[in-house]
């Protein structure tokens, strides 16, 4: 099989996180932090690494801001349910995931009120002028993906960052998309909250996330139990990061987000990107030239964009088109709405959804010219059917 | 030599007081505290060499390591 789905999990893993993941659980299976037995403590002392490298990969100079999630869902429901109170207002951006738009939709029974700031590709001032205009009194936060999982569209988040700052604003980045391909840097204060996924740009396992928090307003908790401390206390610690990790931690997991980070650490950010976004840019061209395929971004550029291209073919459902490059050449894409409904209606695209290439680390030219011959017959295959049917 | 105890409420301001103290040169044991010092933590403590407690301490301190206390290692 041939996978281009990265944008839902990148596949596949380095080996250094297999072996991670099986070394886990044949040798640390031990509840960490709960025990003193040497198993348990080695297991504490990995899981301590990855939080202390994934802490000082972000620019955070405290491991202990560093949550370890299940996915990026839960880092941002963490911050949009732990943060946002009865009579506050949130913006977020018009490519949302549902992961923050659904939060937010179920918070409206709770008198939380939320605006979309309109996206404009190609034009970050007036996306800026967008975020600003939908500032109330009562704006408390801001919630903004990082790079569109649809169009791969970036946003410019530094500069939102800094208005929400200037504003009094709390600032939630959702990485999903970006962590491991845009360079990511907390240490200028700016996001509060970043929220990610382990098993996507950062080549961990999938059920891995990671929440860190860059400020002094912590969230509500949304899961309380044991954590290993202060157990004669009913309450919830509010000690970090315990009071968000009730619960036996993904031991397996961690240890190959570790491996997976590491992996990020030693390609580089800035040479993984590239490499991507070659081939991306080489699928785009070849696509754009293919009659009978739309395409629904600019040529995408590192500067504007991370490596997703989204198109569809003729008429064709786009769930039709994934389930041909599936069935007749072994080729994994999503199809669909990718869960991101409002991104699909700046694109008027809300109906069918979009077929998506996502790139990753393992993938080459001979896969993404073998994808672009695949989808070229999908396109021949169509004009035939539409002129059959005809 | 005595032994005393930097205790900590949770593994990861312990880990990281470890690997500060590292750095400065003084080794800890990890071990878990022992029950008649918990305060009602059921936390970890490092065991360190008695003259090298406070410094350690005042490390942890200045670099805003949150810590329960400091007791005396005779308990083994």
């Amino acid at each position: 099989m041939i996978y281009f789905d990265n944008g839902a999990t990148t596949f596949p893993k380095p080996q250094s996180v297999v072996r991670a993941v099986c070394g886990a659980v044949t040798s640390l299976g031990a509840n960490p932090g709960r025990s003193g037995h040497s198993m348990s403590m080695k297991g504490a002392q990995m899981i301590y690494s990855c939080r202390s490298e994934a802490a000082d990969f972000f620019g955070l100079s405290e491991p202990e801001r560093v949550i370890f999630t299940h996915n990026c869902t839960a880092a941002l429901n963490t911050v949009i349910q732990g943060v946002l109170k009865r009579g506050d207002h949130a913006v977020i951006s018009s490519l949302e995931h549902n992961a923050v738009v659904r939060p937010l939709e179920e918070m409206k029974k709770n008198g939380v009120e939320y605006s979309v700031a309109e996206v404009f590709e190609g034009d970050d001032e007036q996306t800026i002028r967008s975020f600003r205009s939908q500032f109330r009194k009562n704006t408390r936060l801001v919630v903004c993906t990082h790079a569109s999982n649809v169009f791969g569209t970036r946003l410019p988040v530094e500069r939102i960052a800094a208005l929400c700052r200037l504003n009094g604003i709390l600032f939630c980045l959702d990485a999903a998309q970006s962590a491991g391909v845009l360079p990511i840097d907390l240490s200028d204060g700016c996001i509060d909250y970043l929220c990610t996924a382990g098993h996507k740009g950062l080549y961990g396992p999938m059920g891995t996330g990671l929440l860190l928090i860059n400020c002094d307003t912590m969230p509500d908790s949304l899961i309380q139990g044991g954590t290993g401390s202060y157990s004669s206390d009913l309450s919830q610690p509010e000690q970090l990061p315990d009071k968000y990790e009730s619960g036996t931690p993904n031991v397996a997991g961690i240890a190959g987000l570790r491996e997976g980070v590491r992996f990020v650490r030693s390609r580089g950010v800035k040479s993984i990107s590239e490499h991507e976004m070659r081939i991306a840019q080489m699928i785009y061209d070849r696509l754009q030239r293919t009659d009978g395929v739309q395409l629904y971004t600019m040529r995408p550029e590192i500067s504007s964009h991370v490596p997703v291209i989204s198109f569809n073919v003729g008429g064709m459902d786009s769930e039709h088109v994934a389930q041909l490059l599936n069935d007749r050449y072994g080729i994994a894409v999503r199809a669909g709405l990718h869960c991101a409904p409002l991104a699909h209606l700046s694109k008027g695209t809300e109906k069918r959804g979009t077929v998506r290439a996502v790139v990753s680390a393992f993938n080459n030219m001979r896969q993404a010219e073998y994808f672009c011959q695949c989808v070229n017959k999908i396109v021949s295959y169509n004009e035939k059917k539409v002129a059959f049917d005809n | 030599m005595e032994n005393k105890l930097i205790m900590f409420g949770s593994m990861t301001p312990m880990m990281r007081a470890r690997e500060l103290l590292r750095r400065h040169g003084i080794r800890g044991i990890t071990v878990r505290t022992p029950a008649h010092l918990r305060r009602g933590s059921c936390g970890y403590s490092l065991k360190l060499r008695s003259d090298s407690a406070e410094r350690a301490a005042e490390l942890l301190r200045e670099n805003r390591i949150p810590f329960v206390g400091v007791a005396a290692a005779d308990y083994s």
